[in-house]
């Protein structure tokens, strides 16, 4: 009995140790310049290429800190996927397939109370006049969330839409 | 969770052409000639024939048959799928959006958030302002800024009346008249008009119109004084879900793939925001119990 314990406890640990180092792996997912800080100016350390691994060690806006053969430094957030989900999620999809009631049959499963909403479920649904209303209730106006932002020290800038990229 | 990490978008629309087959086309013809724009509007206008139509089919539609038509959407959707039942869930959701919204052309318009009870991962704007995520896709959220993005992405949809041209595509908003005009409840006219259900929000949009929300869901997080990183985020999130997975299938069905939105993105935002922080509010985020 106490071996046991001993061994779940020790499992746990792999466990927690191999998520935690799966966190902060990733992958260049094209050519990428890897900075000394975290501007588009900054100085070059390096360049990254397509499928070079790093280590992800902090964020900061659009930008990732990593360690890599290539060199240490910060890349951008989108030149980078991230490989430490893939596994994590694989554990989460099963959980969401059982809540959803789409694991196997595709059937609903009422007693969870929560559902999926796919094609059959919009196609058949009927307009629900007491939804709507309690939704519209919940409406805020220009003032108010004016005051909703001041509370947290959000500032209105201006900030031109982006060109279009064909 | 952190590993769950973020989500999904969709825009979802209702519109289902099976009933609507039984309108007469040759009066709705003469109906679209009857559209009151004026003539030296268009004629001002550098545009083909083809645009100048589509530019006088949105004009042709007042923003109150936009409303009632987005209204009718949203009580179907809500009839599919119930809001979750926790009024400061609502209220919080409500604050974010409005306050994104109001960075938008369109500040005036009813703005109506919520989310709705389903474990899918997705969210859903219907025109005239009314957008709805689901609570799969809001408990992937790990702070404001990501829920900032995400509602940016779909009052997009409303700002570049995104669902409402599909509708005035298939040329069925005219043949509704005057009669979508009248806000009552559960409209016959502007159901028929809009087919069965909540159908059309589970119709895709062109992609161009998926890169267009998301470029401009970065804008409007951006403008609000959030972090421009949130939609992308969150994009990344949603990527790691498998293609086939149940909760993401009417999402990775109407969108293109994360993947795709993401390398557009990262072209378009390039080093625009490099110089711009943000507040992610993570403290402040309603997390759901």
């Amino acid at each position: 009995m106490k071996l046991l314990k001993i061994g779940i406890a020790a499992l746990m640990c792999l466990l927690t140790l191999s998520n935690a180092m799966a966190a902060k792996s990733g992958m260049a997912l094209r050519t990428t310049d890897i900075r000394k800080e975290a501007f588009g100016d900054a100085k070059l350390v390096g360049k990254l290429k397509a499928k070079d691994k790093v280590q992800i060690l902090a964020k900061d806006r659009g930008w990732l800190k990593v360690k890599s053969r290539k060199g240490n430094g910060w890349v951008r957030m989108l030149s980078i996927r991230k490989g430490s989900y893939k596994k994590s999620n694989n554990e989460a999809k099963g959980l969401l397939s059982v809540a959803s009631g789409r694991a196997g049959t595709g059937k609903v499963v009422a007693s969870t109370g929560i559902r999926g909403l796919g094609e059959e479920e919009l196609k058949a649904a009927k307009f629900n006049a007491q939804e709507i209303k309690l939704a519209e209730s919940y409406s805020v106006s220009k003032a108010q969330a004016q005051q909703f932002a001041n509370a947290g020290k959000l500032v209105a800038r201006k900030f031109n839409y982006l060109p279009k990229v064909e | 969770m952190k590993m769950l990490a973020k989500y999904v978008f969709t825009s979802m629309l209702f519109v289902f052409c099976g009933p609507v087959l039984a309108f007469n086309f040759g009066a709705l013809q003469e109906q679209l000639k009857a559209i009151p724009v004026p003539p030296q509007i268009l004629k001002q206008l550098p545009v083909s024939p083809e645009t100048a139509q589509i530019i006088k089919e949105v004009v042709g539609t007042s923003q109150e048959e936009e409303i009632a038509i987005g209204r009718q959407i949203a009580g179907d959707l809500l009839g599919a799928a119930p809001l979750v039942k926790d009024a400061k869930l609502q209220q919080y959701v409500n604050n974010v959006g409005r306050w994104v919204a109001d960075q938008s052309e369109r500040p005036n318009l009813p703005w109506n958030f919520g989310v709705i009870q389903s474990s899918d991962i997705n969210a859903f704007a219907a025109p005239g302002g009314y957008i709805y995520v689901t609570l799969g896709l809001y408990k992937l959220l790990q702070n404001e800024a990501d829920l900032a993005g995400v509602l940016g992405h779909e009052i997009g949809h409303v700002i570049r009346k995104h669902h409402l041209k599909i509708l005035q595509q298939s040329k069925l908003v005219e043949a509704g008249g005057n009669a979508i005009n009248r806000q009552v409840d559960n409209n016959e006219a502007v159901q028929k008009l809009i087919g069965g259900g909540a159908e059309i929000v589970s119709r895709s949009l062109d992609k161009d119109a998926e890169f267009e929300a998301d470029s401009i869901g970065v804008v409007l997080a951006t403008r609000a004084g959030y972090d421009a990183y949130g939609l992308p985020a969150v994009l990344q999130q949603i990527g790691h879900f498998a293609k086939n997975e149940g909760s993401v299938a009417l999402l990775f069905k109407t969108h293109p793939l994360p993947d795709d939105r993401l390398d557009k993105l990262s072209l378009a935002m390039g080093a625009r925001f490099d110089r711009i922080k943000g507040e992610t509010l993570a403290q402040r985020f309603y997390h759901v119990k």
